[in-house]
């Protein structure tokens, strides 16, 4: 299995660096958190993983590839999937053809919908044909973690898939997160404000602040007063 | 009467083969958001390429349809490889730059094969007429309306059955997400500027017939199919086609009641009004982006 790497990343739009400087790590089946306040480039973070902001210098591997080298599809291939903040489903698609489009990323090839998508988050079974700009809020985001899925990822990075969720099914999605670290083995990068589940279900955290990486560490770490220092307004 | 139903069906025939230059055009907008000016260019090559098969190599309209929409979709793809591509994010100046190639195109074939009128010998077999009291049909026209029929079914078809459509239609939506997912949305984009750029083609091929094959003969022609793709409303298949059946027939109807002239202008101002008050067209699609 292939590790992730960061290594004085920096990601850019237009001229002005957004991340300076970054570093991470994130090993097989680990779990990380990114926290940190707003606009300090945690969305930045996930989108220089995938190619999506203008220009990026430094490192940036997985397993033996060179990301910065490869395009965003590309990148989606060696088996990275991305849950936008936003959810970003395609409105006019059905909720299965959302899911179908997610495994145009299988570097395998195949287009076969993995089952236990469908046990994991029941809803969008009987939704199948619906078209997801129809579905609530909840339900797109399960959507949005159905079609990373379907591509058969090694890890998977989210952007605050909680986010203005109706509080039933934030819970619901919390528990898929959790589930498909500790029993399929995903590797996951989560950017997350709400700190007692980043703390209850990472390995390791790390913290931003203007674009920099200020502090990082076990969950165990992720104390009140880091809270306090880092992360209250 | 008479008259009338024989303008009723010079109209049809007329439309089918706006319909299918206006598809091109329609869907080289609705992915890529950009107006296309070299489109009745592209009709000219293709009414070109017909001409060259068959005075050298002897090969029929009919035969040589394929051949055109391989031979246009090839500059077509040439075109967007070199010069469209670079100007996605500029999108007025793919205005200008497709602009300048299309005179380029109409200018190179002025210089190297003649500005004069070129014939093309409609196929023999389709030389005869169905009379049906006093409608006369040609059967060659009656060809160009069920082709053009075929040519709608298999773009609509390839956008909505296969997998180059999905993509093409989840690009279309959000291009960011769709590379995200593992699609190319550059060799989408040149496909489909290369798909759009070959139904040109031949919608060329199938006008040679009728019409005479000069250097200028796109420049009409793709006016009259911007028209059809404004008022059927963007990225709607059915709007593309039930905007070239009206302004196919409003072109001939008009012109027996009053002259050609008149008749443009009154189609004209008939698409303004139109466009006063159904802004997006006929039949819009939901949302684009």
């Amino acid at each position: 299995m292939e590790h992730l790497s960061a290594s004085n990343l920096y990601s850019y739009y237009g001229k002005s660096p957004v991340l300076q400087g970054v570093s991470f790590d994130l090993k097989p089946g680990e779990f990380l958190s990114v926290l940190g306040r707003n606009g300090v480039g945690k969305t930045t973070l996930l989108k220089s993983i995938m190619g999506l902001t203008d220009s990026c210098r430094g490192e940036l591997k997985f397993g033996q590839t060179d990301l910065l080298k490869c395009s965003t599809p590309q990148r989606s291939l060696q088996g990275i999937g991305y849950i936008p903040q936003g959810r970003e489903i395609i409105p006019r698609f059905t909720v299965r053809e959302n899911i179908l489009m997610g495994t145009f990323a299988r570097a395998d090839g195949k287009r076969d919908i993995p089952d236990y998508l469908f046990d994991m988050f029941p809803i969008l079974r009987e939704f199948i044909s619906r078209r997801g700009g129809d579905l609530s809020g909840g339900q797109q985001q399960q959507l949005a973690i159905a079609r990373a899925l379907a591509m058969d990822p090694k890890i998977l990075i989210l952007d605050e898939p909680t986010e203005g969720i109706q509080p039933n099914i934030v819970k619901q999605i919390e528990d898929a997160i959790i589930t498909l670290n500790r029993e399929r083995g995903l590797g996951i990068i989560l950017v997350e404000q709400n700190v007692p589940f980043a703390r209850a279900a990472s390995d390791r955290f790390l913290v931003l602040d203007k674009g920099r990486v200020v502090l990082s560490g076990t969950s165990s770490e992720l104390t009140d007063s880091v809270v306090e220092e880092h992360l209250t307004f | 009467m008479d008259v009338v139903f024989n303008q009723v069906f010079a109209g049809l025939s007329f439309a089918s083969i706006l319909l299918i230059i206006a598809l091109g055009l329609a869907i080289i907008y609705g992915t890529m958001g950009v107006i296309n000016l070299a489109h009745g260019e592209f009709v000219m090559l293709g009414a070109y390429a017909t001409w060259a098969l068959q005075s050298f190599a002897g090969i029929g309209v009919v035969t040589a349809l394929p051949l055109v929409f391989v031979a246009v979709a090839a500059v077509g793809w040439i075109i967007e490889k070199g010069i469209v591509q670079w100007l996605y994010h500029r999108p007025l100046d793919t205005i200008l730059a497709t602009w300048g190639i299309g005179i380029i195109l109409q200018q190179a074939i002025r210089m190297g094969v003649g500005a004069e009128s070129k014939f093309v010998r409609g196929p023999d077999w389709l030389s005869g007429n169905i009379e049906i009291g006093t409608l006369v049909m040609s059967n060659y026209r009656i060809f160009v309306i069920v082709f053009s029929v075929a040519v709608l079914t298999g773009t609509w078809l390839l956008m909505t059955r296969t997998e180059f459509g999905m993509k093409l239609r989840a690009v279309i939506q959000n291009r960011g997400i769709s590379e995200c997912y593992g699609i190319e949305a550059k060799r989408v984009y040149s496909v489909t500027f290369a798909y759009g750029a070959g139904l040109a083609g031949i919608a060329g091929a199938l006008i040679t017939p009728l019409f005479s094959t000069i250097p200028t003969m796109g420049t009409g022609l793709v006016v009259d199919a911007f028209l059809v793709v404004i008022a059927g409303g963007l990225g709607s298949l059915v709007g593309t086609a039930a905007a070239a059946m009206l302004i196919g027939e409003v072109t001939a109807l008009f012109s027996i009641v009053i002259n050609d002239t008149l008749g443009r202008i009154a189609v004209l101002a008939g698409i303004i009004l139109l466009i006063r008050f159904r802004p997006r067209g006929l039949f819009p699609a939901d949302t684009r982006r």
